[in-house]
């Protein structure tokens, strides 16, 4: 895919949903009198482009510029500098014909009136979307049928559950029949069902040509759904390739997945203390702690790994896989 | 079993006037559910009206010279009751998102935030106008007030006028307040004073002549007066005639309103600049 240097004529910005170049915003914090008193980059200047129908996915750590990015390109927020085109439209110029044409899904409990009705809720958005009063009547119920809230419609949004919500989030951002849709980390705080059927909606959305652009933590998330997927780290996009291309990036290492019991941190610096890692991270809170390990040398690793286990700490299963998109992910942010 | 590819497409609604309609509708639908879907609406629409109502006569009640004396109580009450209403509500209209967590998807919509913020001033007042309503059967039925109206059609449009009026000075405190996240601060503080300089209870001519100003510049001290004209055989008020106090409360509502739409504008790229409009 050609990646353009500068801002693209009309003709050639009508071959890419979104366009970004350069893009930079600066929040800054002012004292009393006026007077800035400190300043932070959210967005150092970052490029990249998703043709129509393309499913992108972005990527990247909390505070890394995902949300910033989103909201600068649903014309929520101004850029400090740069250019960003939605469909052809500026973002700066053209808000409300762009906000016409796109769809946005806030992630978690934000963005519903709770105290009244999913109906109410998308009669309400899509008047405020100016869609035709008829064709409304007919799409929300179909719409509710789709996300799977036919039956529950007349009841309060606060008795939803957090995986209704999210659906609900998804019908309130179609009710416009948008060409492009923003998704902030849609799967946040689901549990796997309900997550599973949000990825399922994504796909469909997708099959119908929709253009789509999905901000994630879950790195399976986007190597299943997402055709492209850019990496932002402190304001700037650091990677952006295919998941199989991105992949490639870590084929030189295996990757020993541990489920333990007992272990401390001391072991896992023990572990990183090893010439041979490359990279450990551990999860050590949970009820069954887990720590990977990223090693050139797989399963020869083992005699190490298990020579260094505390006294009454167990290993309880060991995988050696080969590396995910996340293993590419940790690289390219800690680097 | 309905799939995505079997929605109908989302056809917009054209024209200026059909769009703005739309939105005005909504936004109204929108804040008449969530009103009644709070059961504390009988607080500030049921009880504080009737005790305005109660305090007012008795401590009147001594001094009355008549049945048009209490109907000029009873119209000061029920303005009361319209401007606290309006106050109170239109002041949350929009900040009620921010503690929703809708803000962000309110300012997502392809309409300008006054659009959205007037249809819910206009509910919030229209409350207001049923709150004076219930002031007013109080009066009728619990103290005998006697409501015959020097002239009922001057007093119908002069309602209909007040009611626009505390409107787009709803709109225009939105503003304020969509800025500030003290709102309810600001809302507080301005019940009382405006009470006063309206003239809701006694006539503003009796105020400090530096606070005359301050009286003129509000559109509701002129609705009063109009209302009060039409309502009260012989009322001696301020200087105006009906009519001029018609035409003074107009220009100072279109004043409201200019101001009103130019300050969301002022806001809307406002927060678009500082990206923290959402946050509570």
């Amino acid at each position: 895919m050609q990646v353009l240097e500068q801002k693209p004529t009309d003709a050639e910005s009508r071959e890419w949903a979104v366009w970004v170049k350069g893009l930079t915003r600066e929040y800054t914090t002012r004292n009393f009198f006026g007077g800035v008193t400190r300043s932070t980059w959210a967005l150092s200047g970052i490029d990249f482009q998703i043709a129509y129908g393309e499913l992108f996915g972005l990527i990247g750590p909390n505070g890394a510029g995902k949300t910033t990015t989103i909201k600068i390109l649903t014309t929520l927020l101004t850029p400090t500098g740069g250019d960003a085109l939605i469909l052809g439209l500026d973002v700066r110029k053209d808000l409300y014909e762009i906000r016409r044409r796109i769809g946005i899904v806030f992630g978690g409990e934000r963005g519903l009136y709770n105290r009244v009705s999913a109906v109410d809720n998308l009669r309400y958005f899509s008047d405020l979307y100016g869609v035709d009063p008829g064709v409304a009547r007919k799409r929300i119920p179909q719409l509710l049928e789709v996300v799977g809230l036919a039956g529950r419609e007349k009841e309060r949004v606060e008795k939803y559950s957090r995986g209704m919500k999210q659906r609900l989030h998804i019908a309130k951002a179609l009710v416009h029949d948008p060409e492009l849709i923003f998704l902030d980390e849609p799967t946040i705080g689901l549990d796997p069902a309900g997550a599973r059927d949000i990825r399922n909606m994504v796909r469909d959305l997708k099959a119908q040509g929709k253009t789509i652009l999905l901000t994630t933590h879950y790195m399976f998330e986007a190597e299943e759904l997402c055709q492209r997927v850019g990496v932002i780290s402190k304001g700037k996009i650091v990677a952006l390739d295919t998941p199989s291309e991105l992949k490639n990036m870590v084929r030189d290492i295996s990757v020993i997945d541990l489920k333990t019991y007992g272990a401390t941190m001391d072991y896992v610096e023990a572990l990183r203390a090893l010439p041979i890692v490359v990279r450990v991270v551990a999860d050590l809170e949970s009820e069954q702690q887990s720590i990977r390990i990223q090693t050139p040398l797989g399963a020869d690793l083992l005699p190490k790994v298990v020579a260094a286990l505390p006294e009454g700490a167990k290993i309880i299963d060991r995988t050696i896989k080969e590396p995910t998109l996340e293993d590419a992910y940790l690289r390219l942010v800690e680097e | 079993m309905v799939s995505m590819h079997d929605l109908p497409p989302g056809k917009r609604v054209s024209g200026y006037f059909a769009q703005k309609a739309q939105v005005l509708k909504a936004s109204i639908f929108l804040t008449r559910k969530l009103f009644f879907a709070d059961p504390q609406w009988v607080i500030p629409n049921i009880i504080a009206p009737f005790v305005f109502t109660m305090v007012a006569f008795f401590l009147f009640q001594g001094q009355t010279s008549g049945s048009s004396f209490l109907l000029y109580l009873v119209l000061g009450s029920g303005l009361m009751g319209m401007w606290g209403t309006t106050i109170y509500a239109s002041a949350n209209s929009i900040g009620f998102d921010r503690w929703n967590g809708t803000m962000e998807a309110t300012l997502a919509a392809p309409v300008p935030l006054s659009w959205i913020a007037l249809g819910r001033v206009l509910f919030n007042t229209l409350q207001g106008v049923l709150n004076a309503v219930f002031i007013l059967v109080i009066g009728l039925a619990w103290f005998r007030v006697g409501f015959s109206l020097v002239n009922p059609a001057a007093f119908f449009l002069a309602s209909v006028a007040t009611f626009l009026s505390l409107s787009s000075f709803g709109l225009l405190l939105t503003t304020v307040l969509l800025l500030s996240r003290k709102g309810g601060f600001i809302t507080n503080s301005m019940e009382i004073p405006v009470y006063i300089a309206t003239g809701t209870m006694f006539p503003i001519i009796l105020l400090p002549i530096v606070y005359l100003p301050f009286a003129f510049m509000l559109a509701p001290t002129w609705g009063i007066e109009a209302i009060r004209i039409a309502a009260l055989p012989g009322y001696v008020g301020l200087p105006t005639t009906y009519w001029e106090d018609m035409v003074i409360m107009a220009a100072e509502t279109f004043a409201y309103l200019g101001l009103a739409f130019f300050l969301f504008k002022r806001v809307e790229a406002y927060a678009k600049r500082i990206g923290t409009l959402e946050e509570y």
